[in-house]
């Protein structure tokens, strides 16, 4: 062999043993499985039982379910600490640890210990099962109250500042700019108001319940402020032409301010009913 | 001295009997969830559960069931809502099973695995501790369990736009007779 191929022979040695040396081979652990039996507390074995296996180390989860003679196997396991969890129609789920070892199958059975179902505690099921009916009922409801809500509470803001105009726009007043004012936004705050009232009172009822608590407080106030935001927008319109005809308001319009403040006072007690627990 | 020492081996030697099937009937109950909002706190309050166990070869085994509209908060408005937040029209009854080994009565807190159905969605509380106090056949427990809006898949409601808080903790009260 001449020098050039012994040096050749020697590099490629060289570069065995150096790939060798950085991917060194690991002896890997060899799965290994588990089965068992599932059985009731009868002994009596629960065919079509669901067993969930999850991997206490990485997370990962497989499953698997047991024949119809109770029995389950699950393999290709990697060896470590393992979580049963074995679920079965009419059945309490029961879980378990396991240690898996490499090369050593393991078995673990569990008993599902009694039967209990609603009917044992005498409810019908009629009585466990609701519907989608009743569900959309109450659904209606809520959206309805929250639309009332929402609009009641944006009616308040024009409301208030109806109030606040009428000092302007009434006494010895006769600035025409601020009486109309007051009328806009006393028209806006009318609008809202009957429009929160509409959605209150189209909202379904539900049968058998009874009406308890502040919410009684907040319906009761409906029969003050509700003929009051009528009655003072009528009143308000004769004050209104009274004054445009340069009259100082008199007769039944004199009551438009006081009817006012009631009806705004009672609304305002109506949102403080619902949104505070006393 | 020979016939007692022989009559003594016969009885050490006898099996033991298996401990006997036994029943738990539940006689009375208070079941009470607290909700957190900003502007107050609410408290709802059930006495409506109804619940069973049964016991065999030393395993025991409890279901308790409680209807949703059975909780009074004291304001019927409120209470509607709550029953349509957590789908009640749909899924009227929340139960709760576990498993206990049956010498868990000798504890004076017994730590439990509770599997809990709620507004159609099944959750699972481990290690929920109960004191337990025991009174001729009667046990009486205490507990509360952590339950919690998002466990349930439920939208948190809302009043004047402020959403309650997600954790709606549950005390629960029972007296079990023992049958």
């Amino acid at each position: 062999m001449n020098l050039r191929a012994a040096k050749g022979a020697v590099a490629f040695c060289i570069n065995i043993l150096l790939l060798s040396a950085s991917h060194p081979a690991v002896a890997q652990a060899p799965n290994t499985s588990l089965s068992g039996a599932i059985t009731s507390a009868t002994g009596a074995a629960v065919p079509n039982a669901k067993i969930t296996i999850k991997n206490l180390a990485s997370g990962q989860t497989s499953e698997t379910q047991t024949d119809s003679s109770g029995h389950y196997n699950a393999s290709n396991l990697t060896p470590g600490d393992y979580e049963l969890a074995v679920v079965a129609e009419g059945y309490s789920t029961n879980t378990l640890k396991v240690t898996v070892i490499s090369g050593s199958p393991k078995t673990a059975d569990v008993t599902l210990a009694g039967v209990l179902s609603l009917q044992d505690l005498g409810i019908s099921s009629d009585q466990a099962q609701g519907t989608a009916q009743d569900q959309a009922r109450l659904n209606k409801r809520s959206h309805i109250l929250m639309l009332h809500q929402r609009l009641g509470l944006i009616a308040a803001v024009p409301l208030v500042a109806t109030v606040a105009t009428s000092f302007g726009a009434g006494g010895r007043s006769t600035s025409t700019g601020d009486r109309w004012a007051h009328l806009v936004l006393g028209s806006a705050a009318g609008d809202l108001y009957f429009m929160s009232a509409y959605f209150a009172i189209r909202a379904p009822r539900i049968p058998g319940t009874q009406t308890r608590g502040q919410i009684r407080v907040h319906k009761a106030l409906a029969w003050i402020h509700g003929p009051g935001m009528i009655l003072t927008p009528i009143l308000g319109a004769i004050a209104f032409d009274q004054k445009s005809k340069g009259e100082k308001v008199h007769g039944i319009a004199s009551a438009h301010g006081p009817v006012a403040i009631v009806t705004a006072a009672a609304y305002g007690a109506a949102i403080v009913s619902v949104s505070f627990k006393f | 001295m020979d016939k007692k020492f022989f009559l003594a081996i016969l009885l050490l030697a006898l099996p033991r009997p298996a401990p006997a099937d036994s029943q738990w009937i539940l006689e009375e109950s208070t079941l009470t969830y607290h909700a957190s909002h900003p502007l107050h706190q609410t408290e709802g309050v059930s006495h409506a559960a109804k619940g069973k166990g049964v016991c065999h070869a030393g395993q025991c085994d409890f279901l308790i069931a409680v209807s949703v509209k059975s909780f009074d908060s004291g304001d019927s408005n409120r209470d509607l809502h709550m029953l349509q937040v957590v789908r009640g029209g749909q899924f009227p009854l929340i139960t709760v099973r576990t498993h206990l080994p049956e010498d868990a009565g000798a504890l004076a807190t017994i730590p439990a695995d509770l599997e809990v159905q709620f507004a159609g969605q099944t959750v699972q509380y481990k290690q929920i501790a109960f004191q337990h106090v025991t009174k001729g056949s009667e046990a009486l427990i205490t507990g509360t369990i952590p339950l919690t809006l998002t466990d349930f898949k439920i939208d948190p409601p809302t009043l004047l736009a402020l959403p309650v808080k997600n954790e709606i903790p549950v005390r629960v009260e029972m007296k079990w007779r023992s049958q």
